[in-house]
C-alpha cells in the first residue's frame, strides 16, 4: 500500500475533517489563487491593451503622461525624421482634445444645451496604421465626400447621440462649430464604460480645435520593425532624438510597476501571506489532531519496523491530499471569484473598458501549483516531527496504561 | 547451549529512567537468552519491568547498560534505521491492544507489514491468504477490525505478527481485553505458532497462557528469576 493510498485510508476514516480540511484549503485556495491573479493582472492586462494598438514605442515631449504635459512641436517633420530610421515601421503623430457637443439642433439648442455632454477626440493618421478598429462603416479618409471633414465615434457617443455612417456631427471647441461627416463607428483600445470618443484626421483636428497650434503632436506612436525589437528601435531614437523622452511598452509598464499599480501588488502580497497562514494553521491542527489521536497506532507501527521515512511519507501524502484537492477545486472557484472581484473594481470610473484587474495566466497556475507543494510540506512539518520523534516505548507503554 | 546461534542474547541489562523526583530503575542485572523454537513466559506484578524488558528484546528501546545481540548483532551500535529494519524482518509484535489500523481490512492489515518489507505482491497475497487460514480468519479478510470481536482481531495481529516469518514474536498482555475463553483459543494459537518454529516470548498475568510456557520467569523489581524450568512436554 502506497504512502497515497495509505493517506486516502486514513482521511475516509474520518470524513469530517476530510472535508473540513479541503473545504478550508479551496476557500484559502481560491483567495490564494485570485491574490496571484491580482498581482500581476493589471499588468498584464494593460500591457495586452498596449500591445493591441499595434504600436510598441511611444514618444512625446516630457516625460508626463502623453496629454498631460506639453505636446511635441514639429510634429510632421519630426514623425518623417523617425520615419527614415530602419529600425522603426511606422511613425504616427496623435492629438488628444475634447469638445462640448453642439447637437446642431437649433430649436432646442438652449433646452439640450444644458445636457451637453464631453466628447474625447483622438486625431491620427489613420492611412498609416489606425489606433482604433472600425467596427461598423468604414475609417476615416482625408477628405470625405464634399471636403467635409470625417469623423469615426465609438458605441457609446453612437447610441447616445443616435448617429450612424453617414450621419452628420457639428464639433467645436468655439463657434462657428463644422460638420463633421460619420465614417464608421470604432472601438478605442482605452476607451472607458460610457466614455464618449472620437477620432479625427490631424486636419480635422485643426477644423474642430480652430484655435489649436499648428503642427503639433501629443504623441507620436511608433510601430518597430518585428526583426529589429522595441529595445533597439527605442536605442535608435534616443540616438537620432535625445530631447525627446521615447518608451516602450515595457517601460510604461516598469513604471507602472513602481508606481500605480505596485499598490495592487503589495494588497495582494499581504492578503496572500494572511491566506496562507490560515491555510497552513488548518492543515497542520488537522494533521497534529489526528496524530494526537493515533499516537498508539504509530509507535505500534514503528514497532512493527515501519521506518521514519514511511511514517513521514504517510503523513505528507495525507498533507498532499488535502492541500493538493483543496487546491484544485480552488483554481475554478478562484477564477469565479475573481471575475466577481474584477467586475466590482471595474466599475471605477474612467478606467478602460478593456482593462482588468484579476487576469489569468499559465504562470498563476504554475505558481499556485508551486504555492501548494510547499504548503503541504509546511503542513506536515510539525505533525511529522511529532510522529517521527515519537519515543516508540514509551509510548506504548502510556497507550496500554491510558 | 545450543549450537545455533541466540536470537536474543542479553547480559546484564539495566534501564534507568532519570526523574525528577530521582532515578528509577526499570531493570537490574537482566540477562536472558532466547533460542530458536523458545517459548518463554515473563509474569509478575504491576511496574516491576516486564514491558520494559520485552521492549529491550524487540530493539524497540536501549538499555542504559548491559549488552544486547540480537541474531548475533549487537543491537546498541545499530543506527535507528538498522534496528527498525530487524523489527520489520526479524520480530512480530502483539499488543494488548490489539494496534490492527481501524480503516484497512484484515487482509490489509497483515499484507501492510509485508509490502513495507518489500515483498513481491503475488508473495504478499499467498501468503496473507496462508496466515488468516492459519488463525481461522479466512472468511473474515474483508471486514474491518470494527467488525471483529477482540478475540478475532487479536489473531488478525498475531497473523500480522508472522506475516514476515520473524524468529521472534513479542506479546505483551495479549490476553489482557480478551475473556477466559477468548484468552484460551489465543493461548492454542501461540502454542501452535511456537510448534512451527516461532521463539515466543509472552509477558502477561494470565496463569493459564503462562502455562503453556517451557519457560517461565517471574520478575520483581526489576530482576528476573527462574523459578521452575517447565519441561516441555
Ligand atoms: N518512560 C518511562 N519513564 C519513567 N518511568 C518509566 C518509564 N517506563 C517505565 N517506567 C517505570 O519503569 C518501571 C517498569 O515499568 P514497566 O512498564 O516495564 O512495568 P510492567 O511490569 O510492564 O508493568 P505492567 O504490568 O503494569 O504493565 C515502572 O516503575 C515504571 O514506572
Ligand atoms: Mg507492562
Amino acid at each position: 500500500m502506497s504512502p497515497l493510498q495509505f493517506a486516502w485510508r486514513s482521511l475516509s476514516r474520518q470524513p469530517a475533517r476530510a472535508w473540513l480540511g479541503l473545504t478550508g484549503m479551496a476557500v484559502v485556495g481560491a483567495l490564494l489563487f485570485d491574490m496571484l491573479l491580482l498581482s500581476r493582472g493589471l499588468l498584464v492586462s494593460f500591457r495586452d491593451l498596449l500591445e493591441s494598438t499595434g504600436f510598441d514605442i511611444r514618444v512625446t515631449a516630457t516625460e508626463a503622461l502623453p496629454g498631460m504635459g506639453p505636446a511635441l512641436s514639429d510634429a510632421a517633420s519630426t514623425a518623417e525624421r523617425l520615419r527614415g530610421l530602419p529600425e522603426l515601421a511606422d511613425v504616427v503623430p496623435v492629438r488628444f482634445g475634447s469638445v462640448a457637443l453642439d447637437d446642431g439642433d437649433a430649436d432646442g439648442g438652449g433646452l439640450r444645451g444644458a445636457k451637453r455632454r464631453g466628447l474625447a477626440i483622438v486625431a491620427s493618421e489613420p492611412r498609416r496604421r489606425a489606433e482604433w478598429k472600425v467596427v461598423q462603416g468604414s475609417d476615416l479618409a482625408e477628405r470625405g465626400p464634399g471636403g467635409r471633414p470625417e469623423i469615426v465615434v465609438n458605441r457609446a457617443f453612437a447610441r447616445e447621440e443616435k448617429v450612424e455612417p453617414g450621419s452628420l456631427v457639428r464639433l467645436g471647441s468655439a463657434p462657428p462649430a463644422r460638420e463633421f461627416r460619420v465614417a464608421g463607428i470604432v472601438e478605442f483600445p482605452f476607451e472607458a464604460a460610457g466614455e464618449r470618443m472620437a477620432g479625427v484626421t490631424l486636419a480635422g483636428f485643426l477644423d474642430a480645435f480652430p484655435a489649436a497650434r499648428r503642427d503639433e503632436a501629443d504623441l507620436l506612436l511608433v510601430a518597430s520593425r518585428p526583426a529589429v525589437g522595441a529595445e533597439a528601435a527605442v536605442a535608435a531614437i534616443r540616438r537620432a532624438r535625445p530631447d525627446l523622452h521615447t518608451f516602450s511598452i515595457e517601460d510604461v509598464l516598469e513604471r507602472l510597476r513602481q508606481a500605480e499599480f505596485s499598490y495592487f501588488r503589495q494588497v495582494s502580497v499581504v492578503l496572500a501571506t494572511i491566506a496562507s497562514f490560515f491555510a497552513l494553521l488548518l492543515v497542520t491542527t488537522l494533521l497534529t489532531v489526528s496524530v494526537n489521536q493515533r499516537l498508539g497506532e504509530v509507535a505500534a507501527l514503528r514497532a512493527l519496523g515501519f521506518s521514519r521515512r514511511r511514517i513521514t511519507a504517510d503523513l505528507v501524502a495525507e498533507s498532499a491530499l488535502l492541500v493538493g484537492g483543496g487546491g484544485i477545486v480552488a483554481v475554478p472557484l478562484g477564477l469565479a471569484l475573481a471575475r466577481a472581484l474584477d467586475s466590482i473594481l471595474r466599475r471605477m470610473p474612467d478606467l478602460p473598458q478593456r482593462l482588468h484587474f484579476f487576469v489569468f495566466e499559465p504562470r498563476a497556475l504554475a505558481l499556485h501549483a508551486g504555492f501548494l507543494v510547499l504548503a503541504a510540506l509546511l503542513a506536515a512539518a510539525y505533525p511529522v516531527l511529532l510522529a517521527a520523534r515519537l519515543p516508540i516505548a514509551a509510548t506504548l507503554r502510556k497507550e496500554s496504561v491510558s | 547451549m545450543s549450537a545455533r546461534a541466540a536470537i536474543v542474547e542479553a547480559r546484564g541489562l539495566a534501564k534507568v529512567y532519570p526523574m525528577p523526583a530521582g532515578p528509577v530503575e526499570a531493570l537490574r542485572e537482566v540477562s536472558l537468552t532466547v533460542e530458536p523454537g523458545d517459548y518463554v513466559a515473563i509474569s509478575g506484578p504491576s511496574g516491576c519491568g516486564k514491558s520494559t524488558l520485552l521492549h529491550l528484546l524487540g530493539c524497540v528501546d536501549t538499555p542504559t547498560s548491559g549488552s544486547l545481540l540480537f541474531e548475533g548483532r549487537p543491537v546498541l551500535a545499530l543506527r535507528e534505521e538498522e534496528r527498525s529494519r530487524i523489527r520489520l524482518r526479524r520480530i512480530g509484535f502483539v499488543f494488548q491492544r490489539f494496534y490492527l489500523l481501524p480503516m484497512l481490512t484484515a487482509w490489509e492489515n497483515v499484507e501492510l507489514v509485508q509490502s513495507e518489507a518489500g515483498l513481491p505482491a503475488a508473495e504478499r497475497r499467498a501468503r496473507t491468504r496462508e496466515l488468516l487460514t492459519y488463525v481461522g480468519l479466512a472468511d473474515r479478510a474483508g471486514h474491518r477490525p470494527s467488525q471483529l470481536s477482540g478475540g478475532e482481531m487479536q489473531r488478525v495481529a498475531i497473523a500480522r505478527a508472522l506475516a514476515n516469518r520473524p524468529g521472534l514474536v513479542l506479546a505483551d498482555e495479549p490476553t489482557g481485553e480478551l475473556d477466559e475463553e477468548t484468552g484460551e483459543q489465543i493461548a492454542d494459537l501461540f502454542d501452535r505458532v511456537n510448534a512451527d518454529g516461532t521463539a515466543l516470548v509472552v509477558v502477561t498475568h494470565n496463569l493459564a497462557l503462562a502455562g503453556r510456557a517451557r519457560r517461565r520467569l517471574a520478575m520483581r523489581s526489576g530482576r528476573l528469576a527462574e523459578p521452575a524450568a517447565v519441561a516441555a512436554t
